[in-house]
């Protein structure tokens, strides 16, 4: 009777693909059970209702097979719901009619048979052993419990080692019942001890079912056997990237957002289990993520505008040197830049925004979003947009140019890609880094910083213009859409109407054919009348009644 | 499925019996001698000889230790109960399938039981004995006088019953000629029994429903002994 046997009973019957159902225990003497069918045994041990030898009473009203399928059903399933209870004749009675000495034969009959009081621990004296082995089966018919959570299943198999042998959950448990409460802030529940995983290293079964590393320890006798079956994710809570993203990950992940706006630092801390890229590739793949973002990115404008305005000013420490205007410049390419994207396309908004939020704080971040987006479409693209705006730097300023002119020649042999991009970003970023350290820059050093700046200018430019390509395309996919949908309602509403002229033809010619038919019968009518009438004048004085009938008739029909 | 005709229930004759497995008379004895007073009920074997009877009431009144007296009195109440099932037993009695409910309200010491149930008067196979031991069984009634209190009581309701049937049906035979038989026979018998068709009819359930549980469940009450002494009491004033 122990459920660890049971399980894995089940486990060997039991399709893996089926959803997890119920679980009752019955002894193996009694494996012919079945909801949708009669066996030869029940035949043979309750002759009343089947007819043959010793059924006296059969073929009377309440003894038929059918009869005796509502009494075993309703018995079977009044046991299940409590299991543990010993389920009592008396109990039955009360609820079904029928004859108390038939009513007692049955369940005589599945008491013996183990199909009820089988698991019931309450014993009387009669109470039978267990059999030797045990088969489970889950009911088809009327299910009174819940199901179990799915982690059910994998606890009986794997917690059959650990805990003691009667382990049963209580009925109608949920899962906070009985795996606690999971609340934003705590680590992973320990699906075995059901304790918080404090370390945060969690193995995580093929199921979603997380297992502490405690537990794991513990349980490294069984281990071997759970490898088989499952696959042992090492978790720590910097490695994530392979793990999907549960229902309460997603839930508190949108409520960071909504509590910390756009501030991936403290959502990432709110949802902890994941790190901040995920977060955000995780909101940018719900489907209303944007939406989302964008209110948001609404609501915190102003504050997105002192950033801007401090972008501005670490732009301006960067570049020492460099005048105020080409500064200005810069920031103003951005704006026009966006204003171009945020026209033409509302897809790219979200992505776009990250960026200029994330260059605030790291600029190899700024870095890394800029060459992402540029592999986002073709070399070709990238190439032209880089020349643009290398040209258009060029032409604002003289010294861009001259700076340019020296890069390239730095750079002659490497062929632009979007590799190169990222590479001289690094670059950048090592150059920027000595700049802060050093103090007393010398004049070749200080072009070299102008020089580097318009580079990231230029990179900057080069994805925006990449960006806006992107969504110029997009944009004119979804209007060809548009016209492609807009087309096909136009086509299929004429057809409507074509339809439907159709219809009123044929409804105009059977109201012709129909007036010609009661033209026709008009015509005989008369004729009819006119034969009446002749035969009458014939034979002798009609009756006034009828003439004046028929003046009345000759009346309404002449004009 | 197969219908099974609901209207034609298979039906046979045999000589009349307590429509039970086993044919035990229910005797009900209560008889009063000197101010003191004898309360019993048992079944009967009808089969058994008439000396047993003497026996039983000689041996009952030694171990009660009831004045000698008694013996007469209980020879002749279960006699006369012997010889009143005796005097239906020649006749035809009609086997087929009648759901009656029957009632149990009995005071037994101080356990106080009261249950409903349906009891297939055509069932030959019944046993009531069998049942009130469950019945005892599964409410935990420790008195053991309880359980056959209870078969001796659905065995008078079962006696009752059958007795009628049987009446009727004499009845009916004699005036055969002047009314149509069945109907009179059955109207009066049937007016109590289960309606077949309501609940085992093709549309029926035979689940009941759950406001009409609590018609048919056992309660039982066990009332102090000064309680049940009073009843006594007032039970023989009356």
């Amino acid at each position: 009777m122990s459920p660890a046997a049971a399980g894995a009973a089940s486990s060997g019957e039991a399709p893996p693909s089926r959803p997890p159902r119920e679980l009752y225990t019955i002894p193996a003497s009694s494996g012919w059970f079945r909801w949708d069918d009669i066996h030869e045994t029940e035949r043979q041990a309750l002759p009343d209702f089947f007819g043959g030898a010793g059924g006296t009473g059969f073929g009377t009203a309440s003894r038929n097979p059918r009869i005796y399928r509502e009494y075993r059903d309703y018995i079977i399933n009044k046991y299940r719901e409590d299991p543990a209870r010993r389920l009592t004749f008396t109990e039955v009675r009360k609820a079904l009619v029928g004859d108390a000495t038939l009513l007692r034969k049955l369940f005589g009959f599945l008491d013996a048979f183990g199909l009820i009081n089988f698991s019931a621990t309450s014993s009387r004296p009669a109470a039978q052993q267990p059999g030797p082995g045990a088969v489970v089966e889950a009911p088809l018919g009327l299910q009174v419990t819940p199901r179990p959570p799915a982690s059910y299943f994998a606890e009986e198999r794997l917690g059959g080692g650990t805990g003691d042998g009667a382990f049963r959950l209580p009925q109608l448990t949920s899962y906070t019942d009985v795996f606690g409460e999971w609340a934003p802030g705590k680590g992973p529940i320990c699906g075995f001890c059901g304790e918080e995983c404090k370390d945060g290293k969690v193995e995580t079964l093929k199921d979603g079912f997380k297992v502490c590393s405690t537990c794991c320890k513990t349980n490294s006798t069984n281990k071997e056997e759970a490898n088989k079956c499952s696959i042992v994710k090492k978790e720590s809570s910097d490695n994530h990237a392979s793990s999907a993203w549960t229902d309460a990950e997603t839930l508190l992940l949108l409520e960071g957002v909504l509590k910390h706006g756009d501030d991936w630092d403290l959502i990432t801390q709110h949802v902890r289990t994941k790190n901040k890229t995920e977060c955000i590739a995780r909101l940018i793949q719900l489907p209303f993520g944007e939406h989302m973002l964008g209110n948001i990115n609404g609501k915190s404008d102003s504050r997105f505008q002192t950033n801007q305005t401090t972008d501005g000013k670490t732009n301006h420490f960067i570049v020492k040197d460099a005048s105020s205007q080409s500064t200005d410049m810069v920031d103003g390419m951005q704006i026009d830049g966006e204003e171009d994207g945020a026209d033409k396309l509302v897809e790219d908004h979200p992505s776009k925004r990250r960026r200029l939020c994330s260059s605030i704080d790291v600029t190899s971040s700024l870095m890394e979003q800029l060459a992402l987006l540029t592999t986002a479409v073709s070399p070709d693209v990238v190439a032209a947009a880089a020349a643009a705006s290398v040209k258009a730097l060029g032409n604002e300023n003289p010294q861009a140019k001259k700076a340019f002119h020296f890069i390239e020649k730095e750079y002659q042999v490497k062929s632009f890609s979007s590799n190169h991009v990222q590479e001289s970003d690094c670059n950048v970023g090592n150059k920027e880094a000595e700049m802060h350290g050093q103090t007393v820059p010398d004049e070749k050093m200080e072009k070299k910083f102008i020089s580097t700046a318009y580079q990231v200018r230029a990179a900057v430019g080069t994805a925006v213009g990449v960006a806006a390509a992107r969504a110029k395309m997009l944009v004119d996919q979804e209007e060809r859409e548009m016209e492609l949908l807009m087309a096909s309602i136009i086509e299929t509403q004429l057809r409507k109407i074509q339809y439907k002229i159709k219809h009123f033809d044929e409804l105009e010619l059977i109201m012709d054919q129909e007036y010609n038919t009661i033209q026709q019968i008009k015509e005989s009518l008369m004729k009819e009348w006119q034969t009446v009438l002749e035969r009458a004048f014939q034979t002798g004085a009609p009756l006034q009644r009828d003439e004046v009938l028929t003046r009345l008739f000759l009346d309404r029909s002449t004009p | 499925m197969k219908t099974v005709s609901l209207g034609a229930p298979r039906s046979s004759t045999v000589k009349f019996r307590m429509p039970t497995r086993d044919n035990l008379v229910p005797i009900r004895v209560d008889i009063e001698v000197d101010g003191q007073r004898y309360r019993d009920a048992f079944t009967w074997n009808p089969r058994d000889p008439d000396s047993e009877v003497i026996t039983f009431a000689k041996r009952t009144a030694k171990e009660l230790k009831l004045p000698a007296t008694f013996v007469p009195q209980m020879l002749h109440s279960i006699q006369g109960q012997l010889a009143e099932f005796r005097s239906y037993e020649g006749q035809e009695m009609q086997v087929k399938e009648k759901i009656m409910p029957l009632k149990i309200d009995l005071r037994v010491n101080n356990t106080i039981v009261r249950d409903q149930f349906l009891w297939d008067i055509g069932n030959l196979e019944s046993d009531p004995e069998e049942f009130a031991r469950t019945l005892c069984d599964d409410l935990n009634i420790t008195d053991p006088e309880v359980g056959p209190a209870i078969a001796v009581c659905i065995r008078e309701q079962l006696y009752e019953i059958a007795s009628q049937t049987v009446s009727a049906m004499r009845e009916a035979k004699m005036s055969k000629k002047r009314r149509a038989p069945e109907f009179a026979s059955n109207s009066k018998a049937m007016n109590n029994a289960v309606d077949m068709f309501k609940y085992f009819g093709s549309k029926g359930s035979v689940i009941r429903k759950r406001k009409e549980w609590y018609l048919y469940e056992p309660v039982v009450d066990v009332v102090p002994k000064e309680e049940a002494a009073v009843v006594d009491a007032k039970e023989q004033l009356k």
